[in-house]
């Protein structure tokens, strides 16, 4: 059975073949996808992804407008069918059967670097990995809470999950635990260990460029 | 309406582009219904062994099941008419 995927996504989906017929295109485009996520994240007119505040008017993109359905053939290009399909490949990896969101399909722009990707990593300095922290932080303040326990379960990933999430081996994990630089929990009466997303996000800290090791 | 089914020969497909695929299909519907024809993705099978998926729509001809999926870029082999048969309708 196909996984149910996120209402954010959908609208998300649909924004990004709006800006595409804003710009007279008959093909949604990856930069198209980045902008919607962008898009449906922001308060007057900027995106905050972590420290940096993206200011969408500043790119001239039609962004805001609302296109009148009318007739098109506006279809999704190959990049958006490949990106989508990482997408839920990382969505998965976070939790099985997960559906994939925006935060995913943002995640996937983190090794993307040409058009919108490109200018945005050029003008706010924005580099791989603070990317994905970013968005991990992101994603561990607006986890939903279930109705049944109100103080919410915590999520939980298997290591290999959060190394996935941080870009580091393994190998690397598993020192930040044997460090006790990073806590986790094990299964009571099982060698499974578990890491809590909150955890993992505290882990990082906010770069300052004037840092000398730089 | 009519229903329609798409068929589809995806030879090593993934259950995570199945999943881009019907969040693809979803949207296209939703566009093209906005647009003032309707057009709904009611269910699809996938047969893992042979990578064939069934997918059926719900749409007052074949034309725009046809575009619906040429928007969505999920490739087809050809949409045809179908007659749905339940036990709670025979």
């Amino acid at each position: 059975m196909l996984r149910k995927v996120n209402d954010d996504l959908e609208q998300v989906l649909r924004c990004a073949i709006q800006l595409a017929k804003g710009r007279g295109s008959g093909l949604v485009t990856v930069d198209d996808l980045l902008l919607a996520c962008l898009g449906v994240s922001s308060r007057f007119g900027i995106s905050q992804i972590g420290e940096w505040p993206i200011d969408l008017d500043s790119f001239g993109w039609p962004w805001r407008e609302r296109r009148d359905p009318g007739r098109s053939n506006t279809s999704y290009s190959d990049g958006v069918v490949l990106l989508l399909e990482q997408a839920a490949r990382i969505a998965s990896a976070e939790v099985p059967g997960g559906p994939p969101t925006p935060l995913h399909v943002l995640a996937c722009f983190a090794e993307h670097r040409e058009g919108l990707m490109q200018a945005l990593a050029e003008r706010y300095g924005i580099d791989s990995f603070r990317w994905r922290a970013a968005l991990a932080r992101m994603g561990s303040e607006s986890a939903p809470r279930s109705e049944t326990a109100p103080s919410g379960p915590p999520q939980f990933l298997t290591p290999d999950q959060a190394a996935v999430w941080l870009g580091v081996h393994i190998q690397t994990l598993r020192g930040y635990i044997r460090s006790g630089k990073l806590p986790a929990f094990r299964i009571a009466g099982e060698r499974a260990l578990r890491i809590r997303s909150s955890d993992l996000a505290a882990l990082l800290e906010p770069f300052q460029p004037a840092e000398s090791d730089e | 309406m009519p229903l329609f089914v798409v068929h589809r020969e995806l030879p090593g497909i993934t259950p995570d582009a199945l999943t881009g695929a019907g969040l693809r299909a979803k949207t296209c519907c939703a566009e093209i219904s906005a647009e003032g024809r309707s057009v709904r993705w009611v269910r699809s099978f996938f047969l893992p062994e042979t990578s064939q998926t069934h997918c059926y729509f719900e749409a007052g001809d074949a034309q725009v099941v046809e575009e619906a999926n040429r928007r969505a870029n999920i490739p087809f082999t050809k949409v045809t008419e179908v007659v749905e048969m339940t036990p709670e309708a025979a």
